[in-house]
């Protein structure tokens, strides 16, 4: 049986389950210190060999782009909650998932690698996502918890 | 408290389409809270008296949510999803505001302080006292 860890927005109109390739001690934490991040010291983690499943009741998901317009970052339009990120690379959805935001289980009491991009071009910013972050799947419905 | 020197501060959320003004001394206290709702957004708590708040720009893009009790007003963008204040349940006088919204913390001593809100029913009197206007 494959591990699953699974969290969601304070309303739990969103959902995440990720299932990871390795035990959550083994992944990477991440504190981006963009602007965008820092407003809610989001804290992410991402498996590239693990899968990451969205499950959004109708109506309950609202992106939010910036910067280089590239990310869709994954919000609930009901109480606000930033659940996710992901972008497109090479026709396949990409992304990484905010464990502050759904607190998600394994990764309390950790110290996280704070991470600086600003200076990436697009291009430079895909090309390690391509490498770091996870495959993602969104699916509209209403959330199974 | 007598004659502390307020200086109004702005900040807003992370698109800009919500602005806010807050008077704030030098030293300022904060509470870091461990509820289920703070928890999710990380909010740094400065909790204010009405009169040194103030919303400058976007009210209308404000989306309220609010659970349980229903007392506390959730405040956020509804573009960016960002809760740059809101009136709190333990606090209903007055505004708490997020400190990570601050435009700059420069110049300010900001004292963050865990607050307890997984038994907020226990702490929460301890606040009352910071939205107060003063007599």
């Amino acid at each position: 049986m494959s591990l699953q860890l699974a969290g969601h927005c304070h309303c739990r109109a969103l959902r995440v389950i990720l299932e990871p390739s390795r035990p959550a001690a083994e992944l990477p934490l991440r504190a981006c210190q963009c602007s965008f991040c820092r407003t809610r010291g989001a804290l992410t983690t991402s498996d590239p060999a693990g899968h990451l499943f969205v499950e959004a009741a109708p109506g309950a998901l609202k992106p939010y782009r910036f910067g280089l317009q590239i990310t869709d970052f994954l919000l609930c339009a009901e109480c606000g909650t930033y659940v996710a990120a992901v972008c497109e690379i090479e026709g396949q959805l990409m992304g990484v998932v905010n464990v502050v935001g759904t607190e998600l289980a394994g990764f309390d009491g950790r110290k996280p690698d704070p991470m600086v991009y600003d200076d990436e071009t697009a291009d430079q910013r895909l090309a390690r996502r391509r490498d770091r972050w996870m495959p993602v799947s969104v699916v509209e419905v209403q959330p199974s918890i | 408290m007598s004659g502390a020197p307020f200086s109004w501060r702005a900040g807003g959320c992370h698109c800009g389409g919500v602005r806010f003004e807050v008077a704030l001394g030098e030293v300022v206290e904060a509470q870091s809270c461990n509820c289920s709702m703070c928890a999710k957004t990380g909010f740094v708590h400065v909790i204010v008296p009405e009169s040194r708040f103030r919303i400058t720009k976007g009210a209308e893009r404000l989306t309220e949510y609010t659970f349980n009790t229903r007392v506390a007003k959730h405040l956020f963008c509804s573009e960016c999803g960002v809760k740059a204040f809101y009136r709190p349940r333990s606090n209903p006088d007055g505004w708490s505001v997020n400190a990570r919204c601050l435009d700059t913390t420069e110049g300010l001593d900001l004292r963050i302080e865990s607050f307890d809100g997984q038994n907020w029913e226990v702490n929460a009197a301890g606040l009352a006292h910071l939205s107060k206007e003063p007599a």
